[in-house]
C-alpha cells in the first residue's frame, strides 16, 4: 500500500533536513498514527505521500505508484484514488454541503447521475442527512469536518490521509470524528493520521509512528502517544 | 463540460473590468492590423493600376518656359519634328509601346477637365501649357532611357516620369501602414500582458477552489481550461469586433466615401475585407491561447 524507503527531504534555505533517512511500510487496511512535535516532519511526510512534494533522496511508493518518477500529468489520477482531510476542513464557503461534496466529483468528470446518487449516500454515512442544503458557515466544526470526510471518501478511496483532523475540535466532537474514521478504516480503507491528540492515540491502541527531528524514533503496533 | 462553462461565466463576472479591457485592447489592436493589411492591399492594387498607365512626358518649350533651358522660346516645328524623329528611330522605338503628341489646345482641354471648378482653371491660357509628347513604354521601369535621350535636347523643357509622382504617394501610404503595424504590435503586446494579468487575478481569486480541485485530483486540463477559455473568449469577442470594424471601414469609408470622390481609382472592396477578417480572428485566438498558456504555466503550477 505504502512503501517509503530511505527518504530524505531537504528544503531550500534550511540547514537541517525536514526528513532524514525515513523508511516506512504500511499494509492494506492499516491504521497508523503519525505523532511528534511540531516541526518533527509529520507534515512533510504527508506531503510526500500526497505527491505535493518529491523527496530529495529515497523512494516513495503509494497505491502502487512510484511518486518520485510519476509524470506530473498523472498526479491528478493518482490523487483520485486517495482521500484527504485537514485540520482546517478546506470547504468552499459559498457552496452548500451537498455542493461541496458534488464539486469534488464534478471536477474529476463524474456523471450527474452518479453524483446525485453518491452524494446523499455519503452524507448519510457521515451522519449529515438533512443538512445537505446548509452552508459551511451554518455548521459546527465537527459537522464541517464530517463534510470534509464525506468529500474525502465519496470516491471510495483505498487510502485516507488525515492531517490533524481533530486539531480544531473539542474533545467530545473529536471522539465522534474518530469513530467515523474508525468506521471508514473498518470498511477496508487504510488510514494514515497525523495528530497531536494524546487522548485519541492512547484510546485507540493502533500502530504509532513517532517522528523527531525528521527521523522515525518509534514504530509500535498497539502503542500509545 | 457544463462545469467548465459555468467556471468561465463566473470568471467573467468576477473580473468584468479586466475582461472588458482585454476585449477593447484586442479589438483596437486587431483593427489596426486589419486596416494596415488592407492599406497594403490597396497599395498593391494601385501600383498595378497606375504603373501600368504611367507614361513619360517629354515637355516641349513654351513661351513661358524659363530662358536658361529654352533660350529660343516656343519650340519650333523643326525642333518638334526632331523629337518625333528621335522617338521613331530604331534605338528608341524598340522600347516604346506607343506615343502621342498633345498640342496647346488639347493640353488646355485636359487641364480644364482635371481642374474643373478650381479657380486656377479660369486664369490659365492654352499658350501657358506645354506641348507634350506622351510616351508609353513597353516596360514602365525603363523610363531612364527616355529621360537620358531627351534631357538637354534643344526645344525640350523637361522629361518627367509619372512614376516619380506615384512613388512619392506610395511611400507615404507605405509609411502610414508601417506605422499602423507598429502601433498594432505594441497594442497586441499589451493585450497579451493584460490577458496574463487577468488570468493571474482570476487564479488568485479562485485559489481556494483550485487548491481543493488539486487535492481531489482534477486533471490539469480541467483546472486550466476555464482560464484559457476565459482569455480566448474575451480575445475572440475583441477580434470579431475588429473584423466588424474593418468591414465597416471598407464599406462605409472606402467604398462609400473615397470611391465616390475618387472615381478613377480602384479601391479595396468587401471581398478583400472578408479575406482579412478570418486572419484577424485567428490571430486573436492564437494570441490569447499563447498568452493564457504562458500565464497559466507561471501562476497555476499543479
Amino acid at each position: 500500500m505504502i512503501s517509503i524507503s530511505n527518504v530524505s527531504k531537504q528544503y531550500r534555505g534550511s540547514a537541517r533536513p525536514a526528513l532524514n533517512n525515513v523508511s516506512l511500510e504500511v499494509a492494506k487496511g492499516d491504521f497508523v498514527f503519525l505523532v511528534g512535535a511540531s516541526g518533527s516532519g509529520k507534515s512533510s511526510l504527508m506531503r510526500l505521500m500526497l505527491r505535493e512534494d518529491v523527496p530529495s533522496k529515497g523512494s516513495v511508493h503509494v497505491l502502487g505508484e512510484n511518486l518520485v518518477g510519476i509524470p506530473s500529468r498523472r498526479v491528478p489520477f493518482f490523487r483520485r484514488r486517495l482521500g484527504v482531510v485537514f485540520q482546517d476542513f478546506r470547504l468552499l464557503p459559498n457552496k452548500t454541503v451537498a455542493q461541496n461534496v458534488a464539486f469534488s466529483l464534478e471536477v474529476i468528470g463524474k456523471s450527474q447521475g452518479f453524483i446525485q446518487e453518491a452524494v446523499p449516500e455519503v452524507l448519510r454515512l457521515v451522519g449529515l442527512e438533512g443538512k445537505a442544503d446548509r452552508l459551511p458557515s451554518e455548521l459546527s466544526g465537527g459537522e464541517q469536518q464530517r463534510v470534509a470526510l464525506a468529500r474525502a471518501i465519496v470516491n471510495k478511496p483505498a487510502l485516507l490521509l488525515a492531517d490533524e483532523p481533530t486539531g480544531n475540535l473539542d474533545p467530545a466532537t473529536s471522539q465522534d470524528i474518530m469513530a467515523l474514521i474508525e468506521r471508514i478504516n473498518l470498511a477496508g480503507t487504510t488510514v494514515i493520521m497525523a495528530t497531536h491528540d494524546r487522548g485519541i492515540v492512547d484510546r485507540l491502541k493502533k500502530r504509532v509512528v513517532e517522528l523527531k527531528d525528521g527521523e522515525i524514533i518509534r514504530d509500535q503496533v498497539g502503542g500509545s502517544y | 463540460m457544463k462545469f467548465v462553462f459555468s467556471e468561465v461565466a463566473q470568471g467573467f463576472r468576477r473580473n468584468l473590468s479586466m475582461v472588458v479591457s482585454v476585449v477593447l485592447v484586442t479589438f483596437i489592436s486587431l483593427t489596426f492590423v486589419g486596416t494596415a493589411s488592407l492599406l497594403q492591399m490597396q497599395i498593391g492594387q494601385m501600383k498595378n493600376y497606375w504603373y501600368d498607365r504611367a507614361q513619360v512626358a517629354v515637355y516641349m518649350c513654351s513661351d513661358v518656359s524659363a530662358t536658361d533651358v529654352c533660350p529660343q522660346g516656343e519650340a519650333s516645328e523643326d525642333l518638334k519634328a526632331a523629337v518625333k524623329a528621335k522617338l521613331e528611330s530604331q534605338t528608341l522605338s524598340q522600347y516604346i509601346d506607343k506615343y502621342y503628341f498633345e498640342n496647346h489646345d488639347q493640353a488646355y482641354a485636359t487641364f480644364q477637365e482635371q481642374f474643373k471648378g478650381n479657380a486656377v482653371a479660369k486664369y490659365v491660357t492654352a499658350k501657358q501649357l506645354n506641348e507634350t509628347y506622351w510616351v508609353k513604354l513597353k516596360d514602365s521601369t525603363k523610363s531612364q532611357i527616355i529621360t537620358e535621350s531627351f534631357s538637354g535636347v534643344a526645344g525640350v523643357e523637361e522629361v518627367r516620369d509619372q512614376r516619380s509622382y506615384l512613388d512619392q504617394i506610395f511611400s507615404i501610404l507605405n509609411a502610414a501602414s508601417l506605422a499602423a503595424i507598429g502601433i498594432a504590435t505594441l497594442m497586441l503586446f499589451s493585450a497579451a500582458l493584460l490577458i496574463s494579468t487577468t488570468i493571474r487575478l482570476s487564479a488568485f481569486s479562485r485559489r481556494r477552489e483550485l487548491g481543493i480541485m488539486r487535492l481531489v485530483g482534477a486533471s490539469n486540463f480541467y483546472i486550466q481550461l476555464p482560464f484559457i477559455l476565459e482569455g480566448v473568449v474575451a480575445a475572440t469577442i475583441g477580434s470579431i469586433l475588429a473584423g466588424g470594424a474593418v468591414l465597416a471601414i471598407v464599406q462605409f469609408f472606402v467604398q462609400g466615401y473615397l470611391a465616390e470622390r475618387l472615381p478613377f481609382t480602384s479601391f479595396v472592396g468587401l471581398t478583400d475585407g472578408l479575406l482579412v477578417v478570418p486572419v484577424l480572428i485567428a490571430a486573436g485566438i492564437v494570441l490569447a491561447a499563447l498568452a493564457s498558456g504562458l500565464a497559466i504555466r507561471r501562476y497555476l503550477r499543479i
